[in-house]
């Protein structure tokens, strides 16, 4: 056990350090030129050849990589060419919301998907419509759900904001960032439904594409448990069929629900980029896709590093769950 | 121990929900009425079980004997009321247990007759046990309701150190003990019923036994009936009361399984203990086969299922299904118009079937087509801690003479098929050398003979490969492999199919014929007929033993059944745990074998009846093989010395007529004894065959 | 516009895919339903429209030929015009085109580079097989959406930077199916058969791996269509696409945003095209997963 956590991580650690690489790589790939960029389109050569120098960039690549990654380290990802903060700063100040709306909506995901794939593996009238439904979500993009959800709820029936975390100039945003939170600590009670208003209907948006998904799983993967020779077993013991379902089909069905929530996770980050749009959520979605028609590389790198430390980090995390779930995996 | 479980017959547990079929101490536990079941694949309806009758009392077994297609598995799932749902079955009839039909109560009901008064046990004990789950509590589930003790239920079934066992996990245990959990499982409760679908199959031969016993122990200790689903008549004889031979769906026979076992009337049964190989079975000529295929479910003839392949087939067979008729004390029932008379039972066609062509002797000097010269081999385990190894051979030298045919016996795990893929070239080896004769090549024949053909080829692309830069045109290629395809009787149009369209013989004799089509110097065989039915498996054990002949082929012949060995091989190898422990001429391993390894094989062959060294536990682990001689912590005559004495070969019988090996000689009359058992060293006469400093230490043995 | 034809997984030569194909419905034994042949149908008829696009579109995608914000079915707009005037339903049914082109290209690159790593990979098996994979592994652990967001940021939008981006991230999941069939199947006897009866090592994974893995293949792909549609509607959203006026069906739903409350056409009907095609897509794959048996 403890071995597989050592190897998960130690393998974790690679992947992250390619990643960096990656990114890095990307940057230096990208068209514009940063320090060009930085001090604007009128600097002279000389100023661009004295800034490059001060910030390394014409020395060999491995020492820029390293240089790099030391920065990572350290908290600094660079200028944003935009907004002309450091990245850091500026992630600092847009991820709580993205994490926010991506913890609502990752556990809408759980939640649904689990309906979702109990409701359509069963055998009964309804399962086939929940088929249908299941194929629907997956093929509806994130943005026409928005458009939708937008129209019917804040335009037609005025249930629910259509833009934005919070109705309010004063929303604290301390101590966590995290708006339900924040405002519950600070016992502002109308700010806190306001928040939880906001949150619903691009939580629901960012969470669909994932539900069907992991209800995809847990259907096929609960259908050939059904199927198995164990269930067999313990319906020859004459267990009722909810202890079947309880004890033995649905434990060794969740581990590839898990393995699809962990990927989901990922796949979650690209949705909620295209919601905070829409919704103008002030999250890094947002600030990506400011920054995307600025070309502002340093920006998007700064956001792919984070989300994808994010990304591994909780792939991790289930892969260790998964090896507690069923005692053969550790073994491995 | 099993005072726990001990009960007046017909009494049950304390109830808990409502009443189904309360059990009256009388009167059949089971009771079938004309049971048919089917299914629709596609738009075929397949008919699996084709009206059946049949009771169980209480507190008997019954072997349900059937080839696959039957019937027998679909039958034992419609007693225990779960028959899969897709495709939907058709189902008329009845199936009563204790009073309920399991085929006409609603699931509620089904579900309360199962936890009260039945259990099963499946073929698979990996597969039919929650991997996720403790033992302990999987036991529990069944046990609770009648505030059983897990211990010792665990206990009751020969689970050494049943507490600590509890928490295991099933795939923390070996075979053997996964199969008894299975057992604990289903008698728990103190059911009145257990069906056990074919709950030895995927297990040692030694370990069937075992299991076997044991199934045969409960039912007298605890009175339960048990219905013993097999392919395998002598598993049912050995442990049955009653034994029903199911074939395509319908009874062909039932009766007392000594009647069956020993003047079976319908021709079907005939043929079945015709086909079947035992430890006597006349080796010189070819097996008697039961010619043809089972039917296919899909489109039964219309009259008695077997006439097709019937010796005593007459035109009125054909007319309508013939019903069950006769039996009572100690005769069967038979489903057949024209039974097998009490007298003629075999003896003229025996004698039809020609002897053997004598395989030409070796000549005087010895002429070896492949020498096995002290082979190790390990596999390293990804699991466990590092460097853990599994230690497949150590230590195997044999050799093959040109022509002979030798057989490789063990268990899993022995190293036989490791051998035989290293003599393949499958795999190379850490040390030792397998060396052929010049001109030598080798060919392989697998278990699964589906698996080993390539599903999108044709037979004719499959056969033709091995003709590749031979030089031949197309025409030429096609020419050999309808030769080949014909000297194993099969048409030449076979070429064009591919191996999905074939039956299993079928796929057998494609996989021969792909061997053989440019004949190799030695033939291995990785347990070619374990995967057919039995009387299939006669007809392929005929064919290799026709080609090998007509082809002057080596034969090594993989096989964990010794009869099988027996029939097929020349000389015997026994393995065990990587190593060689008795070696010599067919008949006499079998007829008077040396080893004790050896005596608990042929003791555990099922038969009716038999007794013998049944020897407990399991084939210990090759990953730490236990020191001296491996086989002593299973041995019933071990001594202290032989858990530190090495295990070396050692000749026995020197005589006139065998020579024993001179050092440096690399040749060994075939007629040869060899054993690896310290105790049976020749008294007082260094064996000739080993190193000094061991062979000083086995020759003080003690008796042959 | 490049070619919109071999997209549903015809990679690796029709007559080996067909034959496999036909192979496994006899074996499976299994009818296609109607609802599965209907799916298939349906969306045959889509790729249909989107190949002769040029030939039926009313009016041409980029150039305006009315008054802008007509309501659909209201002067001469079938789907309504959009803000500069231009017919929604043309420049609707040019972006289907490139979208089911762009799914297409990535899916034919994921299945030739993925495929290969993973056939070699699976086998060879050895050290050759771990050091694929865990190469493919490291790709397969980053958060593909994300970087291919990423990839294009640095390459800069248009079209082609687009397929580079997905189609890096996209092919370690095709040499993952690729390996694990082809790694499956060495392990099987028939490929010691094969090995026994003096066949090659290339001739193995040709002929005795290779055909294994293509169903396998075939029906990722063929799943895979609608969630490439849809993950590449997202990315051209975000203005990583083609940049206007090319008629993209991400970027129009994007650019009309600014309208969705009064004038809703403009935005919701590109997007619910990307919807129906993503739907028959995905139906699509279903139905071709069940005419290969069940996997």
């Amino acid at each position: 056990m403890i071995k597989l956590v050592v190897k998960r991580v130690v393998s974790m650690v690679a992947i992250l350090l390619v990643l960096s690489a990656t990114i890095f790589l990307l940057q230096k790939l990208s068209r514009t030129d940063p320090v060009h960029a930085y001090l604007g389109a009128n600097a002279s050569k000389a100023a661009i050849a004295r800034e490059s120098h001060i910030l390394g960039y014409d020395r060999p690549l491995v020492d820029q990589y390293f240089h790099y990654v030391k920065g990572v380290l350290t908290g600094n990802l660079g200028n944003s060419l935009r907004t002309r903060r450091g990245v850091a700063t500026d992630l600092g100040a847009y991820l709580p919301a993205t994490v926010e709306l991506t913890l609502f909506g990752l556990f809408l995901a759980v939640v649904l998907g689990g309906l979702l794939g109990l409701a359509s593996a069963g055998r009964w009238r309804g399962a086939a419509a929940f088929r249908l439904i299941m194929v629907s979500g997956a093929s509806a993009p994130a943005f026409l759900l928005a458009l939708l959800g937008i129209l019917l709820f804040f335009n037609r029936l005025h249930w629910l904001p259509a833009t934005n975390d919070t109705a309010y100039n004063n929303a604290p945003t301390g101590p966590t960032g995290i708006l339900v939170v924040d405002t519950l600590v600070h016992g502002q009670l109308a700010m806190w439904i306001d928040a939880w208003k906001h949150l619903i209907l691009p939580g629901l948006c960012v969470a669909l594409g994932p539900a069907v998904s992991i209800g995809r799983v847990l259907r096929t993967s609960l259908v050939t448990t059904m199927r198995s020779d164990y269930v067999r077993t313990a319906r020859s013991k004459g267990l009722t069929e909810r202890a079947v379902l309880l004890r033995h089909t649905l434990r060794n069905s969740l581990n590839s629900a898990l393995s699809m929530t962990g990927l989901q996770a990922g796949l979650m980050f690209a949705g909620v980029v295209v919601i905070e749009t829409v919704f103008a959520w002030p999250g890094i979605g947002l600030y990506t896709d400011q920054s995307i028609p600025a070309a502002d590389f340093p920006a998007i790198g700064g956001v792919t590093l984070v989300l994808g430390v994010g990304y591994v980090v909780i792939n991790t995390l289930v892969d260790v769950l998964q090896a507690v779930a069923d005692p053969r995996l550790s073994l491995a | 121990m099993t005072t726990v479980l001990r009960r007046p017959r017909g009494q049950r547990a304390v109830g808990e929900e409502p009443d189904v079929g309360s059990v009256p101490g009388s009167g059949p536990i089971v009771s079938i009425e004309d049971l048919r079941v089917s299914f629709v694949r596609g738009d075929r309806e397949v008919n699996a079980v084709r009206g059946v009758s049949l009771g169980i009392e209480r507190g008997e077994i019954l072997g349900l004997v059937g080839e696959s297609g039957s019937g027998k598995s679909v039958l034992g799932l419609s007693l225990l009321g779960l028959l899969p749902t897709s495709p939907s079955p058709r189902v008329s009839g009845r199936a009563c247990v204790a009073g309920t039909d399991m085929v006409a109560a609603d699931a509620e009901t089904r579900r309360l007759v199962r936890r009260r008064h039945m259990g099963a046990v499946f073929q698979d004990p990996m597969t039919s046990l929650n991997p996720t789950m403790r033992v302990g509590r999987q036991v529990a589930e069944a046990a609770a309701a009648a505030g059983q003790d897990v211990a010792s239920l665990l206990d009751s079934v020969g689970i050494p150190d049943a507490r600590r066992r509890m928490e295991a996990y099933p795939h923390e245990l070996s075979g053997g003990l996964r199969q008894r959990v299975m057992i604990a499982m289903a008698i728990a409760g103190n059911p009145s019923l257990v069906m056990a679908d074919e709950p030895t199959t995927a297990l040692d031969v030694t370990v069937q036994a075992q299991i076997l016993e044991l199934i045969r122990r409960l039912c007298d200790e605890l009175g339960t009936s048990f219905i013993l689903v097999t392919h395998d008549l002598g598993v049912a004889a050995q442990v049955s009361d009653r034994i029903a031979v199911l074939y395509g769906g319908r009874l062909a026979e039932v009766g007392p399984a000594t009647s069956i076992f020993e003047k079976g009337r319908h021709p079907y049964t005939a043929g079945l203990l015709r086909s079947r190989l035992v430890l006597d079975t006349d080796r010189t000529r070819p097996v008697l086969t039961l010619p043809g295929e089972p039917p296919d479910p899909r489109s039964h003839p219309p009259g008695c299922p077997f006439s097709p392949r019937c010796d005593h087939h007459r035109d009125d067979c054909d007319l309508a299904l013939p019903e069950l008729s006769g039996g009572g004390g100690d005769a069967t029932a038979v489903a057949c118009l024209h039974p097998v008379g009490v007298d003629d039972v075999t003896a003229d066609e025996t004698a039809m079937v020609a002897e053997w062509p004598a395989v030409p002797a070796s000549t005087g000097g010895r002429d070896p087509a492949v020498i096995v010269h002290d082979v190790h081999k390990d596999f390293p385990l990804r699991s466990g801690p590092r460097r853990t190894r599994l230690q497949a051979l150590r230590g195997v030298s044999l050799e093959i003479e040109r022509g002979e045919s030798v057989a490789l016996v063990g268990e899993s795990g022995c190293g036989k098929s490791t051998l035989l893929r290293a003599v393949a070239g499958l795999h190379g080896v850490d040390r030792g050398e397998i060396e052929f004769s010049r001109g030598m090549s080798a060919q392989m024949v697998f278990q699964d003979a589906g698996a080993s053909l390539t599903p999108w080829l044709s037979i004719g692309e499959l056969i033709g490969e091995r003709l590749r830069g031979e030089g031949l045109s197309r025409a030429g290629r096609a020419a050999k492999v309808s030769d080949a395809l014909a000297l194993v009787g099969l048409p030449a149009e076979v070429a064009a199919a591919r191996p999905a369209q074939l039956s299993g013989g079928q796929r057998q004799r494609v996989a021969l014929a792909r061997a053989t089509v440019v004949p190799p110097g030695v033939l291995l065989c990785d347990e070619p007929t374990s995967a057919l039915d039995v009387s299939l498996a006669a007809t392929v054990l005929n064919l290799i033993g026709r080609l090998r002949r007509q082809l002057g082929m080596a034969v090594l012949f993989v096989t964990h059944d010794l009869a099988a060995a027996r029939i097929v091989a020349d000389r015997i190898a026994v393995m065990y745990l990587g190593r060689i422990v008795e070696t010599g001429p067919s008949d006499r391993v079998c007829g008077d074998p040396a080893h004790p390894y050896t005596r608990a094989l042929l003791a555990a062959v099922p038969e009716m009846g038999r007794t013998g060294t049944r020897i407990g536990g399991e084939p210990a682990n090759p990953i730490d093989p236990p020191t001296g001689c491996s086989f002593h912590t299973r041995c019933p005559d071990q001594v202290p010395e032989c858990a530190s004495r090495p295990q070396v070969l050692v000749t026995l019988g020197v005589g006139p007529g065998s020579r024993t090996r001179s050092e440096g000689s690399e040749g060994l009359d075939p007629g040869i004894r060899q054993v690896a058992c310290s105790r049976l060293a020749p008294p007082s006469e260094p064996s000739p065959t080993e190193p000094s400093p061991t062979g000083a230490a086995a020759s003080d043995g003690g008796e042959i | 516009m490049a070619v919109a034809e071999p997209y549903v997984g015809q990679p690796l030569g029709r007559g080996l895919a067909t034959r496999v194909r036909i192979r496994q419905i006899r074996v499976v034994g299994r009818r296609a339903s109607t609802v599965d042949l209907l799916a298939v149908g349906a969306f045959a008829v889509v790729v249909l429209v989107a190949i002769v696009t040029p030939a039926v579109a009313p009016h041409s995608p980029i150039v305006p030929v009315g008054i802008p914000f007509m309501a659909p079915g209201h002067g001469g707009f079938l789907l309504g015009s959009d803000e500069v005037g231009q017919d929604i339903l043309s420049r609707v049914l040019f972006g289907l085109r490139s979208s089911l082109a762009a799914a297409g290209a990535v899916i034919a690159s994921g299945v030739v580079i993925g495929g290969l790593i993973g056939l070699v990979a699976g086998a060879a098996g050895g050290w050759v097989d771990d050091a694929l994979m865990r190469f493919t592994d490291i790709f397969l652990a980053m958060p593909g959406p994300v970087l291919a967001i990423a990839v294009v940021a640095a390459l800069g939008p248009s079209f082609v930077h687009t397929l580079i981006g997905v189609s890096i991230v996209w092919w370690p999941f095709y040499a993952r199916i690729v390996r694990a069939e082809a790694r499956a199947l060495a392990s099987r006897p028939h490929i010691e058969a094969a090995r026994l009866a003096g066949v090659g090592p290339l001739r193995r994974a040709w002929r005795h791996i290779l055909p294994g893995a293509v169903p396998a293949v075939l029906v990722t792909a063929s799943l895979d269509v609608g969630n490439l549609i849809v993950t590449l509607a997202s990315l051209s959203f975000l203005g990583l696409g083609a940049p206007a006026p090319a008629p993209e069906l991400g970027a129009m739903a994007a650019r009309g945003l600014q309208y969705l409350l009064q004038e809703w056409w403009v935005p919701v009907m590109p997007a619910l095209v990307v919807f129906l095609v993503a739907f028959l897509a995905n139906l699509a794959g279903d139905g071709v997963r069940d005419l290969m048996g069940d996997r």
